[in-house]
């Protein structure tokens, strides 16, 4: 039992931390039992309800960039060379920084347990955002559970922050020396930079992978939930994210890392060149925190068969490039799901990328989810659908859907029928009448049988409404 | 003061509890408006917020002494089960591993009404209690519970109150499973007679789900002994009832446990009882010599900790022409789980509308599932629900506007107690909602928008009771640099108790609020109820302001001592004591403080009795305004306007975060959470915040709230009623008419999910 110690290296608040420790145990339980730093609080360990918010704050290119992450699901592994930031890490001397302020003076706190999670999540929000926007400074919160004040006087406080300070920069250095000098964060911020840049010189090398490795850990959002007392018991290899860019693209032919997280893909300039939409398909996926370590490699592998990045990939007809020690192999990602939870995928291989071409400079693409909680949920049905028109006719079609099968279904009789015809009424009926065919749900705490086919066919006319609304009505269609 | 020792009857939470108490002879006259004070029922910001937002605030599962260890339990796995054998050699053998307590070493605790046992051979639902290890940490804990061997012999069960009422269906317990044997009734007038006047009968049938309290915080308590004192920290909502229950459970004087919580993270009612774990941590504690801490985790939260249970409701009405109701009856099914408590929602029903005529019978059913307790406004929410609907579908049926309707049967007095109410000014918040919300926008014919998402606005109203009463006691102390200290044993769930104790004491004495240290949450201190019931401020107040009064008396007495002047001839005005006759003649309270030495001024208050031969009761509406996409379902709340009778406001900050947090939750009710059991093995499907949904800040819509009443003239001489429940009971009801009104489909079982929907536009 707990053999795998590893020498890890960081910065918590204010103070230099050097540790023996095994690498899988979690960010939250060292700040609560080892360091005592109790203001991060245990409200569920699965990343559901953002009490343990912490800021992790890393060297990237040079650039010291933070992002908000559950620590419950967070291995010390990862802390490597890093800026661990907990409410603590916040606090001024004498009087309380004005977004600890505006939490007292517009009722942002009641109970106070989820409070410092709150303060942690828009404070990580001030520093990321180029410029500040009311929505999207709420939408920073998405993570957090409030079950007392019913999130009202916290939206509050969140518009009087953001009224008495305004700022637009992308540059880093020059907005944390700002929120310094306007007391949202401690004058120990400064030095953060140059103390990691030091750190970094003298880290011990990544860990690899031994015959011992149970678990492949990457961004551990899935894996800390089902298996954190076990993972703390055996050897495990954490998955670090590659200093190379994590999306690329050559002649329309694009890259995604394996290890690029959620929130890379919606930030990523290439990504919202292509799918101007990508925040919006997103922002329902999981929350802020778990979207900021959720990877792209982690949904596919997951295998859930719904899986929101999957269903985006599907209808995309992406190919998953495939790597172990000796071999590199592709599989397109429609042909790479076997059954429920099983994969055409070695043990040792891991998904180093994935892949998709787009050749038609006028394609059209749509995500559907419907879930019983909006955000923060996982689907009970969602849809993806990829478009080319040429003369008025469907000259290609992806079409995928998650949560009617044991996995993640690309809807290849859809597709061959709707090729080459019209996107008309009487078409997308009878399109309906073959998708219905094509699909296998059970019911499950996410609704019946039933229902997943009615919402899938409700889905299918979506996708249709949205991208033809001059030619479709839903009156005619239902 | 002349105090005397009367019997008192208040409402708590579902039932009238009788005690005695000690209260003041002489009453206060009631405080003026509120714009005729200074400190009371201004935003005052809570006065606890510093340690809430700095992270620096201790809750019980932040609690760490020297030498601690934890507690972990062992749960059955089974619906319906008897212990055979248990095994824990393997699990003692684990290094770390102190103590394990079972049913093999622990005496026998009667539990749950004296139903059951705290380690009972008989698991009668999943997450029943089997044993608890206490280790050197939580992870070893944890580990050890998986080595303890157990061999059950499982029985069948049964996991709905309708499969629990059928003669050949498992017994719970030895006995049959409806509670009591029959329902709870109630009869008012003659409803056979009252349908026979109707123009028009409804007769409709309701279901609610189970839904669970789930506070940030999960219970825990850390237990430790001095010698033969016991101190338990504690995240409870009732610190004297825990230290009762510790005190007779381990068969020690009550005088000899202190319970402590200063902090804590939400109970909703959950936390109103002593749990198992913490009789756990006392024993274990006592046992090995060390403080013993036990939290149980978010899914023991969602499996043992207790629910609002579900409801199945059979409403009738009767409606003549003109909009007069001639009779109401209401059949309601809950299941309690597998130990007794309450399931009834009938009482809306008995008391909001005039109607003589009226007949409810309430089923508690036992089933193998997790025992249900008090959760924020137990039975209004459900009984809410139903009875808001049938309302609008009559007023509908009769083609009366639904807001009409209701003030056409408006009750201007308490129809089951027969006695006026001290106040009610529900009309007012009526027609505040309605203006809010402008509720002439609604769609005279519902669903008749020609569009893909339809809007709505729906209204439903609430009561509650939440005037309080004695006892309740508070000791206010005067400090030699005239800061004062109040000391009382209520508890802070985040309600604001802290906050607007300091603003009374400081509203009589005419001193900063700065001045006025708050210490709550100890059972040391003197009595004050549990915090539940919407009861904690119109019991807690009164009795501070009496302590304060009593001060201010003091003062007076002094400065006459030190002035060489008659009492009567003295004014007490800002911290200054002075000569009604000569205006130079005049003592502050720092030189009266620095004048006793080190004597400083003491007092005791008590709340003072409510008026008789009436009812207290808190009034309120809301209106919802939802749209709702036809294409896939997804209800959105847009907008709530709340407006509501409950007497004097003592800090609009923290009563409008009560008001918000029950709207929130109400919306939970409504829309997302539910707690699925499998009915097949008799499982909780939903045993984490993945999977039980809790609204986010994406979820919360614009509220705007209107409070209607001044103060309550004849409940206390504060006027304040309770509104921690109030919040929630009218907001499913107001969502569910509203949905109605935008797709012209009546959802009549909660939550309103985009499957329900769409199964009622296209099945």
């Amino acid at each position: 039992m707990n053999t795998q110690l590893k020498n890890i290296k960081f910065i918590c608040n204010d103070s230099d931390v050097e540790i023996n420790i095994h690498p899988g145990t979690t960010v939250l339980d060292f700040i609560r039992n080892t360091l005592r730093l109790t203001g991060t609080k245990e409200g569920c360990r699965e990343g559901d309800c953002g009490a343990c918010t912490i800021l992790i704050g890393e060297l990237i290119n040079n650039r010291l960039i933070y992002s908000s992450a559950n620590s419950c699901l967070l291995p010390m592994g990862h802390m490597n060379g890093k800026h661990l930031v907990t409410i603590e890490g916040l606090n001024l001397k004498k009087t309380l920084n004005p977004v600890q302020q505006a939490f007292v003076d517009e009722g942002g706190t009641q109970c106070g347990f989820c409070t410092p999670g709150f303060i942690i999540s828009l404070t990580g929000y001030l520093l990321n955002a180029n410029n500040y926007i009311l929505s999207d400074a709420v939408n920073s919160l998405d993570g957090n559970i409030c079950r007392c004040t019913g999130h009202i006087g916290i939206k509050r406080a969140v518009e009087k922050i953001l009224q008495n300070f305004q700022y637009a920069n992308n540059n880093e250095t020059e907005k944390i020396l700002l929120l310094i000098e306007n007391n949202f964060l401690p004058e120990y911020f400064k030095n953060i930079l140059n103390r990691l840049k030091e750190i970094s010189l003298s880290l011990k090398e990544e860990f690899k992978a031994t015959e011992k490795s149970k678990y492949i850990v990457s961004g551990g959002t899935d894996l800390f939930v089902q298996k954190w007392d076990d993972i703390i018991n055996s050897d495990i290899v954490l998955i670090n994210k590659s200093k190379e860019k994590l999306i690329t693209e050559v002649d329309g032919k694009f890259f995604i890392m394996g290890e690029a997280t959620v929130s890379d893909l919606i930030n990523s300039e290439i990504i919202k060149s292509i799918f101007p939409d990508i925040k919006n398909y997103f922002n329902l996926f999981g929350s802020l925190p778990i979207r900021n370590r959720a990877t792209v490699a982690g949904n596919i592998v997951n295998a859930s068969p719904i899986g929101d990045i999957t269903c985006f990939l599907l209808a995309l007809n992406a190919t998953v490039h495939l790597s172990n020690e000796s071999l590199k192999r592709t599989v397109p990602l429609k042909d790479f799901f076997k059954g429920y939870k099983s994969l055409d995928k070695a043990p040792d291989e891991l998904i180093e990328s994935v892949s998709f071409e787009i050749t038609s400079e006028k394609f059209l693409f749509n995500f559907e989810k419907v879930s019983r909680r909006t955000y923060l949920d996982i689907a009970s049905v969602n849809s993806s659908v990829y478009l080319e028109i040429l003369n008025g006719e469907i000259k290609e079609i992806h079409l995928s859907a998650g949560g009617v099968a044991p996995i993640p279904l690309y809807l290849k009789k859809t597709r061959n029928f709707l090729l080459n015809k019209k996107p008309e009424v009487d078409i997308i009926i009878d399109g309906a009448a073959i998708l219905n065919e094509e699909i296998s749900p059970i019911s499950d705490a996410r609704g019946s049988a039933e229902y997943k086919r009615l919402l899938l066919r409700q889905l299918f006319y979506a996708h249709f409404l949205k991208l033809f609304p001059e030619i479709i009505n839903a009156e005619e269609l239902l | 003061m002349a105090v005397k020792i009367i019997k008192s009857k208040n409402f708590v939470e579902t039932d009238f509890v009788e005690s005695l108490a000690e209260v003041p002879v002489e009453e206060y006259k009631p405080w003026p408006e509120n714009d005729k004070l200074k400190i009371v029922g201004k935003p005052v910001s809570r006065i606890d917020a510093y340690e809430k937002v700095s992270g620096t605030a201790s809750y019980t599962t932040d609690k760490f002494l020297p030498n601690m260890v934890y507690g972990k339990i062992l749960r059955s796995p089974h619906p319906n089960a008897i212990l055979k054998n248990l095994n824990t050699e393997k699990a003692e053998k684990l290094e770390g591993v102190l103590k394990i307590l079972s049913f093999k070493n622990c005496p026998e605790i009667s539990w749950y009404y004296d139903t059951s046992l705290l380690f009972d051979k008989n698991l009668r639902y999943q997450g029943d209690e089997v044993a608890c290890v206490a280790a050197i940490s939580e992870r070893i804990a944890l580990e050890a519970l998986k080595l303890i061997e157990v061999e059950y012999e499982t029985l069948p069960f049964v996991t709905t109150a309708s499969e629990a009422m059928m003669s050949e269906s498992p017994k719970v317990h030895g006995w049959g499973n409806i509670l009591d044997g029959k329902p709870d009734t109630y009869v008012r007038g003659d409803v056979e007679k009252g349908f026979n006047e109707a123009d028009q009968i409804i007769e409709e049938e309701f279901n609610t789900q189970v839904v669970v309290h789930n506070p940030t915080e999960v219970h825990c308590s850390l237990a430790n002994w001095d010698d033969d004192k016991l101190t338990i920290w504690d995240s409870t909502q009732a610190i004297f009832s825990v230290r009762d229950t510790v005190a007779a459970s381990l068969k020690i004087p009550s005088s000899k446990v202190r319970v402590i919580k200063k902090f804590m993270g939400g109970g909703f009612g959950s936390k109103l009882e002593a749990g198992k774990h913490t009789i756990m941590a006392a024993l274990i504690s006592r046992d090995i010599g060390k403080p013993v801490f036990i939290s149980v985790d978010r899914k023991e939260m969602n499996l043992a900790v207790g629910n609002r249970p579900d409801s199945n409701q059979k409403l009738k009405i009767g409606v003549k022409k003109d909009g007069t109701i001639t009779a109401l009856s209401h059949i309601s099914y809950g299941s309690v789980g597998a130990y007794p408590d309450s399931a009834g929602c009938s009482w809306p029903l008995k008391t909001i509308y005039l109607c003589p005529n009226v007949k409810t019978e309430e089923y508690s059913v036992l089933t193998n599932s997790g025992r249900s307790r008090a959760m924020r406004a137990p039975g209004h929410v459900q009984g809410t629900f139903a009875l808001e609907a049938i309302i609008d579908d009559a007023a509908e049926k009769i083609g009366m506007d639904p807001l009409e309707f209701r003030l056409k049967n408006y009750a201007e007095t308490d129809q089951v107690f027969n006695v006026p109410y001290t106040s009610k000014k529900l009309k007012d918040a009526y027609l505040k909602g309605a203006e809010i919300i402008r509720w002439k926008r609604r769609n005279k014919t519902p669903g008749s928008q020609n569009s893909e998402v339809k809007n709505g606005i729906g209204m439903a109203t609430q009561i509650w009771w939440g005037g309080g009463g004695p006892p309740a006691y508070a000791a206010l102390k005067l400090n030699r640099d005239s800061s004062i200290n109040v000391f009382a044993g209520s508890q802070d769930l985040g309600t604001g108790t802290y906050t607007f104790i300091a603003q009374v004491a400081a509203e009589v004495l005419e001193i900063p609020v700065e001045k006025i240290k708050v210490d709550i949450g100890d059972t040391d201190f003197p009595y004050c109820p549990l915090s539940g019931g919407s009861m904690t401020a119109p019991s807690v107040a009164p009795a501070i302001r009496d302590a304060a009064e009593q001060m201010k008396g003091k003062l007076i007495s002094a400065a006459a001592a030190i002035l060489n002047l008659p009492e009567e001839e003295l004014m007490y005005s800002q911290g200054l004591v002075s000569s009604i006759k000569e205006k130079d003649k005049k003592i502050s309270i720092t030189e009266i403080v620095s004048k006793t030495r080190n004597r400083e001024l003491i007092t005791n208050g008590a709340r003072e009795k409510n008026p008789d031969g009436y009812a207290t009761n808190s009034f309120g509406v809301q209106f919802a305004d939802v749209s709702v996409d036809t294409l896939t379902g997804k209800v959105k709340v847009n907008k709530i306007a709340a407006a509501y009778d409950i007497g004097r406001t003592l800090n609009p900050k923290t009563l409008y975060n009560q008001i918000h947090g029950g709207i929130i939750q109400g919306l939970g009710y409504a829309l997302f959470e539910e707690r699925l059991l499998d009915r097949k093995t008799g499982k909780v499907l939903t045993t984490n915040l993945h999977s039980y949904k809790i609204p986010t800040i994406k979820d919360a819509p614009e509220i705007e709230i209107a409070i209607v009443s001044q103060f309550d003239p004849l409940n206390s001489s504060i006027g304040v009623k309770g509104v921690g429940e109030p919040a929630i009971i009218p907001t499913a009801a107001a969502i569910g008419n509203a949905v109605y009104n935008a797709i012209g489909k009546r959802i009549r079982s909660l939550p309103i999910t985009p499957d329900k929907i769409i199964k009622a536009l296209y099945s």
